[in-house]
Order: structure tokens, then sequence, then C-alpha cells
């Protein structure tokens, strides 16, 4: 059997992230980041907001669901051990802090493989970008009438 | 193991006092719940209580617009379900502005995973001779510029979170050209209040204003504020205003012509 975990990040608030979603049984873990909001200053609601997302999440899954303050590569590592998982499952984000922390996870615990899943999208659109101009004209009828995206998009 | 666990199912009422000390010296500001509650089931009320109707008056503060990004910057809605609402519930040329919104916030996702941690520094050089100071003046981070409007733009952003998207273009734009401040001093304290602040819309959004990710700076006079404010400060303001000139004025005056 492999265990699995779930890293829950602030811009997968909900039931429907992806990882999340794909295993409901899995326990799951948002971490507080102590050293970048050491760095960092964010007023307390935001971070109540945040808080008050974790807690729909805990209420509305069957598995597991914690809340930790630390450091996020070694919240999950431990996490990870306690649970004896060896899969770690999470939605992309494109934050630099998120491939940061995903590179600082795989150095502390090559066991626990991580499982990218990627976050839902507007648009299919995946050409370069430049002005907003240039990218409405492409994707303007896949996001006005939420038809399949425009061929030559790739 | 260095961390610290809480509980995940603390109620609103003991939430400040609880998540405060398990988060003492990690945040800013009195600890005080959100002037919108988190979460999926908010999210979802609040995305099924919004018509849409009005939204073509959306530049006006009292224009109607739905206040779903915080739910948006965290991943409580999705881009895709926003959009099959409003495709459902609007018409005409309102639901093509809103869906052209969610069109601005999936271009910035996009950016960032284009260009990475670039995104908080210039892009582009400035459209005009910029001289920024690094700083966030006192006065404007204490809410006290002496001007009625930049006060109350302020306030909003520290009360509510949350801030109407002319309020953070004029406030933006005073802030980068008339007080000769780098937008990553106005991206920062946008980080530290909006419930929606994130890396993409906040950076490029300031970037946008400041002519690092255009084709020329964004600026306003005062009859733009006037106008879109429905007169809620100029008609009883006494402040020497900074902002009352024609644009071409302004233009030479901030710019140097040039912009
Ligand atoms: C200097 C500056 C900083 C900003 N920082 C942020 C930020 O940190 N986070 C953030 O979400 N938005 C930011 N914006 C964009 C915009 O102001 C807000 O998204 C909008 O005001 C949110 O209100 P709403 O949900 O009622 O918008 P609505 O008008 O109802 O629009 C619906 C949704 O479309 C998206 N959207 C609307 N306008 C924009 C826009 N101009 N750019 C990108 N997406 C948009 C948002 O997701 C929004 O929730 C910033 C704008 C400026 C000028």
């Amino acid at each position: 059997m492999t265990g699995r975990v779930v890293w829950m990040h602030g811009d997968g608030l909900s039931v429907t992230d992806p990882a999340l979603h794909a295993h409901p049984d899995a326990p799951a873990v948002f971490v507080f980041d102590r050293p970048f909001l050491r760095g960092t200053p964010v007023a307390f609601p935001r971070l109540a907001f945040m808080y008050q997302g974790v807690r729909d999440v805990a209420a509305h899954r069957p598995g597991l669901t914690e809340v930790r303050v630390g450091g996020v590569a070694e919240e999950l590592a431990a996490f990870a051990a306690r649970h004896a998982a060896t899969e770690l499952h999470v939605t992309r984000n494109f934050t630099p802090d998120f491939a940061r922390i995903v590179d600082d996870l795989r150095a502390a615990c090559p066991e626990v493989r991580v499982v990218i899943h990627e976050p839902e999208r507007l648009t299919g659109y995946a050409g370069p970008l430049r002005r907003f101009f240039g990218f409405w004209k492409k994707v303007e009828r896949e996001v006005l009438h939420g038809d399949a995206p425009a061929r030559g998009h790739r | 193991m260095t961390g610290t666990p809480l509980p995940a199912d603390l109620p609103d009422d003991r939430l400040p006092d609880v998540l405060g000390k398990a988060l003492a010296g990690l945040y800013t500001g009195p600890a005080r719940l959100p002037a919108r509650p988190g979460g999926r089931t908010e999210a979802l009320a609040a995305l099924h209580a919004w018509t849409g109707a009005g939204y073509a008056n959306r530049n006006f503060l009292h224009g109607n617009v739905s206040r779903l990004s915080m739910y948006l910057r965290h991943g409580m809605l999705g881009l895709r379900e926003v959009a099959a609402h409003a495709r459902s519930v609007m018409r005409g040329r309102e639901r093509d502005e809103f869906l052209r919104q969610l069109a601005w916030a999936e271009f910035y996702r996009l950016v960032l995973r284009q260009e990475g941690a670039r995104v908080l520094g210039n892009l582009e050089d400035p459209k005009y001779p910029a001289r920024w100071t690094p700083d966030l003046p006192d006065d404007v981070r204490t809410g006290a510029t002496g001007l009625p409007c930049v006060d109350a733009w302020l306030r909003h952003l520290m009360r509510d979170g949350w801030m109407h998207n002319h309020e953070r273009l004029w406030f933006a734009a005073y802030l980068v050209h008339w007080r000769g401040v780098h937008w990553r001093a106005g991206y920062a304290l946008f980080r530290e209040h909006l419930l929606d602040g994130d890396i993409a819309n906040n950076a490029l959004s300031w970037q946008w204003v400041a002519s690092t990710f255009s084709n020329k700076p964004y600026f306003m006079n005062r009859d733009n504020i006037d106008r879109y404010s429905s007169g809620r400060w100029c008609g009883t303001c006494t402040a020497e205003c900074p902002f009352r000139a024609p644009y071409e004025t302004l233009e030479g005056q901030l710019f140097g012509g040039r912009a």
C-alpha cells in the first residue's frame, strides 16, 4: 500500500483543489510559513481568512486535516514521516516559493515522491505572453463562450 | 520537530485569540477577523448571490463589482466556475466585460508562470525618466497624507482588506508618479493588507501603472476622481489638490511631457 499525504497551500484552500479532490481520505496539512512571515509583513485578517479556508476544508473532507506553524519543507517532511507516506500530493502554483519548497522537500526526503497536480485554468493558452491585448485576441472566443481552446494555441 | 500544531476547527469567536497567540510575532496589526469570512462555503454563497446586474458601471466606486477576488486568490473559487456562473446569469456587454476581467487574472497568472521571480523587479524600463525612492513614506503608511481621497483609499485597504480597482489605480499612480516611490513599496503595502493580495495580479498591476509592464504610465486627474467617485471627496475638499489640472499639464509635470 502507498501511504499518501496532501500538502495544501494558500492558492488551493478548497475541497475542489485538484490534489485534495484526488485524495479525499489522505491526511492533509496546511502550514503557516514561519520564516516567510517573520520576514514579510502580513496583517492578521489575511491569515485569519486563510485559516477559515482551511477550516472549511477540514469540515468537508473525510480525511484528517492538520494546521501547523513552522518551516514548510520541514513540516511536510515530518508530516509524511508521521503518516508513513511515500507520496506527497500537491497542486502546482506558479510562485517562486513553490518551486523552492518542492526542491527542499525532495532534497530532505528523497524517499517521498512528490506528485504535482495541475491547477485549473481558464484557458488552454500556452504561447508566449507580452501584452494583454494580444492574449485577449487569442482567448476571446474561448473565454466568452466557454468553447474549446482555439487550435494553434500550443 | 520544530513546528506547532493548531486545531483545525476554531470557531470565529475564538479565532483571533487562539490563532493570534499561535502566530505571535508573525503578523502586523491587531488580531481580528477579516471583513469578509474565508472558506469555500462562504465563497460559493457569495458567488451565487452575485447576479452581475449593474456591472456596466464597474468603473464607478458605487458600481456593482463582484468582490470575489479574495476567494479567487486563495482557490476558494476557480476562474472556470466563476466564468460559467457569469455566462449563465449575465447578459450582453456586461457579461463580456466581466469575463474579460477574469481573463486579466488568467493573463497575469500566466505571465508569472512565464517570468517567475522576475515579476518582482522591473520587467521593462520605465517609459519616462523616473527617479523612484525605495521606501514607503510614513504619512502613507499611517494613512495620514492630508488628502481626503488618498486617506480614504488607504482606510479601505487597511480596514477592509479590499479596494475598488479604480482606488487601486489612483493610489498606485499617486504613490509612484506623484510621490516618486518605487512600485515595489506599494506592492508590499498591498500584500500586507489585501485579502486578495498575490504576486501575479499585485506586482503586475503595479508595473502596469508604473509603465514597467505597459507602454505608458497610468495617471488620473481630479476630474477623473470626482467623476468615478460620484463627487465623494472633491466637492468638500479643502486640501491643496495635486491632481487638479488638465491631463496635458500633469503629463508635463510628472513625466516631462514624454509619456
Ligand atoms: C495596483 C493594483 C494592484 C492590484 N492587486 C491585486 C491583487 O493583489 N489581487 C487581485 O486579485 N487583484 C489585484 N488587482 C486587480 C483588481 O483591482 C482586483 O482584482 C479587483 O478590484 C477585485 O475586485 P472584484 O473581485 O470586485 O473585481 P470584479 O470587477 O468583480 O472582477 C472579477 C474578477 O476578475 C479579476 N479582475 C478584475 N479586474 C482585474 C484586473 N484589473 N487585473 C486582474 N484581475 C482582475 C479578479 O479576479 C476579480 O475578482 C490590482 C489592481 C491594481 C491597479
